[in-house]
């Protein structure tokens, strides 16, 4: 117990007086958010083409001025009578493309083609494809006899709010697509601090292999001990940057949303209205409570099952290029964890394949991460994080007897056949 | 102080240890000596509670050897290494407090140590930045730092430059007299005939000798005799020997057979008047340990 102790004291200390921790702990913020920055950026502003295309349109049997199906980027004009010069010009680029609709029958445009569509991405495809058919439904509304007006005048707009009863009682505004964002960036971040601080336990099981300082180790501590004080010594590494990154962020935003406001107000009327507020009432009605506690358990529970078993690899490989063989298995449940938590959580958060999976603890802390926001049963989180918590102990008694023989096996590049041998043999 | 009886341990299939035994007094150097593969190693990584024997037994004064002795067991494995990116004072603290040192204790101790190797000027110095001799000498005061009872060291003198090796001897003499009992494998003679009150021999897994030097030395007496001789003499035929040796310049090395009477030759020899020494000759450890090893 004392030597748990002495060991999560060591590792906690030279990593905290190290200097590439003290700079990453002040430039990941500022990394981080010109990361996001810059990517919103360009999804936003960069990404999309925004040049003018002109477009070659021939629909025999729709009756209709090419110019009026013009619309934002797109000019539309009446096709040639010349099949290779409209060819040449798209080749040219001189024409965006050319689209002919020979279908007689215009609610199936089975023969609808695009030539030069191929450049075009999806989005400006279905873009343009909805276009087309919405425009086309509306010629055959007027066709059937019903006029511009009426077809103005009915068009039905907005869309059903899911509502749900909260804690008080009250029926209240429910945000379903904020809960699952909320539930992804803590899935996220959980991943994220999985796979930094765990190869950090790693590395540093390693690091006393290679330098041959592991006999003098295990004849002072047990490996258990040992194996128990640097995971939890990182642990709290990655808690100190943590909590570091939410301070610093914190008075970053303070600091800069005092120097907008305190700069005029230079924000336009209508932009303070936007769905701003929308997204903080949203924000305010999630049960922040489970929230919080729920994730601080499995992404605590997580972490430590995790490193445990990266430990075990650090004891076994002798170098750091015959990581890549475990690693592999190691990391797929939680990919795949993250795979169940969009294709199934998305769906039927409470669900049974999400109960499932956030019951078995490779993938629970995943899976109930992107649960979270979503109102599960007290008891499945309390059974799912003992169960999280019994295979944490569990591992860390496995990988102290793999490093306990592993250590002392030099050389050879490990297969999981000798893995399971020294697991047997200590 | 230490007993080790009928040790086994294995390697798969392969028997590394077979039926060891051993017995420590408290207090003496013990040398273990064999060649490179015999299993002294494995033997020493049992003592340090680093593995466990598969059958047999260790007993630390009188109690079955475990965890819980790990405070008054030092052990230097041949393997050295320390944490590079640690400083010479933190990496010392570390082995001392997981040997159960108090933290106020460590501090002494290290100063103490630190001190007394005249390398206090190095303790805020990072492993990585120091000289291998230097790295020599912490990786030393790590293994002595807890004081320990029993001091196990497993090839102390390879790796080391001389004036190291020196001192590595001074203090396993130093510590000796301060009643620490230690053992330590060695390949070099001159080592142990120097610093053992006993060894052992250890050969492809099994004990093959042990003892006191002299008792070893004497039990391997062959009935050899080392005559020197002012000027040079003919050994007469009534000798019945099954050897004689010019080992220098009118000195003689004379295997005598078991029954005969070296009196016998003594008198003779008087009797030339040229007679200048005369003694038995007890082979060295280094014929022993060869004799030994290739034997077998």
């Amino acid at each position: 117990m004392r030597n748990i102790w002495v060991v999560l004291k060591k590792e906690y200390l030279t990593r905290i007086k190290n200097k590439t921790f003290i700079v990453m702990t002040f430039l990941a913020p500022v990394l981080i958010a010109l990361f996001y920055g810059g990517a919103i950026y360009f999804a936003t502003v960069g990404a999309e083409d925004n040049s003018e295309k002109t477009v070659y349109f021939q629909a025999p049997y729709w009756d209709l001025e090419s110019d009026e199906l013009s619309f934002e980027d797109y000019t539309f004009v009446t096709a040639l009578s010349s099949t290779e010069t409209m060819l040449k010009e798209i080749e040219d680029k001189k024409m965006s493309g050319w689209l002919q609709i020979n279908d007689r029958d215009l609610r199936n445009l089975d023969s609808a083609e695009l030539v030069g569509g191929a450049s075009l991405s999806v989005t400006e495809l279905q873009k343009l494809n909805n276009h087309i058919k919405t425009r086309a439904h509306e010629y055959l509304l007027m066709q059937s006899g019903i006029s511009d007006s009426t077809l103005r005048r009915t068009e039905v707009n907005g869309g059903i709010k899911a509502l749900e009863i909260n804690e008080k009682g009250d029926v209240a505004n429910s945000n379903t697509t904020l809960k699952s964002a909320v539930g992804f960036a803590m899935a996220m971040i959980i991943y994220m601090f999985i796979f930094i601080y765990g190869s950090m336990v790693m590395r540093s099981a390693m690091e006393e292999k290679t330098n041959r300082i592991v006999e003098v180790i295990v004849s002072s501590v047990k490996p258990f001990d040992l194996m128990l004080g640097k995971i939890l010594g990182v642990a709290l590494v990655g808690l100190t940057q943590f909590f570091a990154w939410i301070i610093l962020s914190v008075t970053l935003l303070g600091g800069l949303s005092y120097f907008f406001s305190s700069g005029g107000n230079s924000m336009p009327q209508e932009a303070q209205n936007l769905p701003v507020n929308e997204l903080i009432s949203g924000f305010n009605s999630l049960p922040f409570g489970d929230i919080i506690v729920v994730f601080v358990l499995f992404f605590l529970g997580g972490y430590l099952l995790y490193s445990s078993i990266f430990a075990a690899i650090g004891a076994a490989v002798n170098q750091e290029t015959d990581v890549q063989q475990f690693m592999l298995p190691v990391s797929l449940p939680l990919v795949f964890g993250f795979i169940i938590a969009q294709s199934v959580v998305f769906q039927s958060p409470n669900g049974q394949l999400a109960k499932i999976f956030s019951m078995i603890p490779l993938t629970s802390p995943i899976v109930m991460a992107v649960r979270a926001p979503f109102d599960v049963p007290l008891t499945e989180i309390i059974g799912s994080f003992i169960l999280l918590l019994l295979t944490f102990i569990f591992m860390v008694w496995l990988s102290a007897k793999i490093y306990r023989v592993g250590v002392l096996m030099y050389g050879k590049k490990p297969s999981w056949k000798d893995l399971w041998r020294w697991i047997r043999q200590s | 102080m230490l007993k080790v009886s009928h040790v086994y341990k294995y390697f798969d299939d392969q028997c590394v240890n077979n039926d060891i035994s051993l017995d420590l007094k408290e207090g003496e150097i013990f040398g273990l000596l064999g060649p490179n593969g015999a299993g002294k190693t494995t033997l020493m990584r049992m003592l340090a509670t680093v593995t466990t024997p598969d059958r047999g037994e260790i007993l630390f004064k009188n109690e079955s050897l475990g965890s819980k002795h790990v405070p008054f067991i030092g052990y230097m494995p041949e393997e050295r290494g320390l944490y590079r990116k640690m400083s010479v004072v933190d990496q010392l603290l570390y082995f001392a407090e997981l040997k159960g040192l108090s933290r106020a204790k460590a501090k002494e101790n290290v100063k103490k140590w630190l001190h007394r190797l005249e390398i206090v000027h190095w303790a805020d110095k990072k492993m990585e930045e120091l000289s291998k001799g230097m790295a020599q000498k912490i990786q030393f005061i790590s293994t002595i730092l807890h004081e320990p009872q029993f001091l196990i060291l497993d090839e102390p003198f390879s790796g080391f430059d001389p004036v190291n090796a020196d001192m590595v001897k001074d203090l396993i003499i130093e510590l000796k007299e301060a009643g620490t009992t230690i053992l330590f494998s060695t390949h070099r003679m001159d080592n142990v005939e120097e610093l053992c009150d006993r060894l052992a021999i250890i050969h492809e897994g099994r004990k093959v000798l042990d003892g006191s030097i002299n008792e070893v030395r004497r039990n391997h007496f062959k009935y050899e005799y080392d005559l020197g001789f002012a000027a040079a003499v003919t050994i007469p035929e009534t000798f019945n020997c099954r050897k004689l040796e010019n080992v220098s310049p009118n000195t003689y090395r004379i295997t005598l057979q078991k029954e005969d009477n070296y009196q016998d030759l003594l008198q003779w020899a008087y009797g030339t008047q040229q007679l200048k020494a005369f003694g038995e000759y007890l082979p060295t450890m280094h014929e022993i340990f060869v004799n030994k090893v290739s034997n077998k």
